[in-house]
């Protein structure tokens, strides 16, 4: 049953990305809607490198500016994304406590290996299977709410290894992808 | 037309014209503010911290590369509290990437060696970082070791604003930020690298560099690249 596990296409809908563009050019910070807007139509929520070359081609920035930006921003992603997104805080108040602990129980449940270098780095690593994306990030302002961890888009506060669990096990009941 | 004013550094009074940066009325007057990213005839970047300097009346440090001359300001270029920080800028240079001189090409001809001289760094209070970064050779002419790269960006800033082919820009962020060809592809492979080798010529350490030449063989002439940004701004 691993029929939905997203792949590297390099296919992009040409005529959505020609309309972003239109709309935005010459608007300063134009790059950075452009690439937003371009990455939520993609069904697997990343920009593959053939839609980088394009926007490049269409709106003459130069190629390593556009990919600056897009390694620079952890909204960007050049991986294929899981239907799930979980986000783990591993900010300093989430960290004092206890998020390290949810971190690991988080790995754990979706069956994800461990990093080496798990604390330095920011994660963000994809289920087999092609449904979890799970992320780290390192506060999201909600530092009162400690332990915080969002779950497709929602914060959840005050979290526990249960609570987590939970909102994990709900996630599974989810279709995969069309 | 922009109106001249006057400045005092280090207690000198200096005529300025508004406009120009602390670093370019120093220079013009003679004085040498420690700089790795600044470059003359291309943008300014501020990403080295070196030009930091105290301005009175102002808490904190300011770059001045950066920074406009202001009407009535008083700069001062050395102080106890400068090269403190200007060594701890350093240091922390030495110490995120591999900068090893026994055996760089550049080694003798390196400005970060040459800065770390003057300034008396001659160890790092801090561990190594000691990543394990890969060195790109892929171009027939030149190489691009990350081990030395300092991120100045001037490599960046010339290939962009001189040459126009901005095949160079820093990818990634904080302490994996690199510098990539277009989409972080080899070197060799970029289709908008001219190999006019500007970028070799203005990069401060060993990080960019020519084929063949050995140990401290390796020699540049930035003021070359200058030269011709001066002619290109003249012109545009
Ligand atoms: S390669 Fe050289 S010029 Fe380019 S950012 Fe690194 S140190 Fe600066
Ligand atoms: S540290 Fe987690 S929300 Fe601020
Ligand atoms: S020369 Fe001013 S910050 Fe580098």
């Amino acid at each position: 049953m691993q029929s939905a596990v997203p792949q590297r296409s390099q296919t992009f809908d040409q005529a959505f990305v020609d309309t972003i563009i239109a709309e935005r050019t010459g608007r300063p910070g134009a790059l950075l809607g452009i690439l937003q807007k371009v990455q939520e139509h993609q069904p697997a929520q990343y920009l593959p490198t053939a839609v980088l070359e394009y926007i490049a081609a269409k709106t003459a920035i130069p190629l390593s500016r556009i990919y600056g930006v897009v390694t620079f921003y952890a909204l960007f992603s050049l991986e294929p994304q899981g239907r799930n997104s979980v986000c783990i805080c591993r900010g300093t108040a989430c960290h004092t406590r206890g998020s390290r602990d949810l971190l690991e129980t988080a790995m754990m449940s979706l069956g994800l290996a461990q990093g080496q270098d798990g604390e330095m780095e920011a994660l963000s690593v994809t289920t087999a299977d092609g449904r979890t994306t799970l992320r780290t990030v390192a506060c999201f302002g909600q530092c009162a709410l400690a332990p915080v961890v969002e779950v497709n888009h929602t914060i959840f506060g005050h979290m526990n290894e249960r609570s987590l669990l939970k909102e994990l096990g709900a996630l599974d009941q989810g279709d995969l992808l069309p | 037309m922009p109106s001249q004013i006057t400045v005092r550094i280090d207690g000198v009074l200096c005529t300025a014209t508004e406009g120009q940066t602390i670093f370019e009325v120093a220079e013009a007057n003679g004085k040498v503010i420690p700089s790795l990213c600044h470059m003359e005839g291309v943008s300014p970047a501020g990403s080295c911290r070196l030009c930091l300097v105290e301005v009175a009346g102002v808490d904190r440090l300011l770059p001045a590369c950066t920074t406009p001359a202001q009407r009535g300001m008083a700069v001062t270029t050395t102080s106890d509290r400068l090269v403190r920080h200007r060594r701890l800028a350093l240091e922390l240079m030495f110490v995120e990437r591999n900068h090893v001189c026994a055996v760089c090409v550049s080694n003798g001809h390196c400005e970060l060696q040459a800065l770390a001289m003057s300034l008396g760094v001659t160890y790092v209070r801090y561990p190594y970082n000691s990543p394990r970064l890969p060195v790109d050779v892929s171009h027939p002419r030149f190489v691009l070791d990350h081990n030395r790269c300092i991120l100045c960006s001037r490599c960046v800033r010339v290939c962009d604003e001189i040459e126009g082919a901005h095949v160079w820009d820093i990818g990634g962020r904080g302490i994996g930020s690199r510098v990539v060809a277009e989409l972080d592809q080899p070197w060799g492979d970029s289709q908008a690298c001219t190999s006019c080798g500007k970028c070799v010529q203005v990069c401060p350490t060993g990080a960019l560099v020519e084929k063949g030449y050995g140990v401290e063989e390796m020699t540049r002439s930035n003021s070359a690249v200058a030269r011709l940004a001066m002619k290109k701004g003249a012109a545009s």
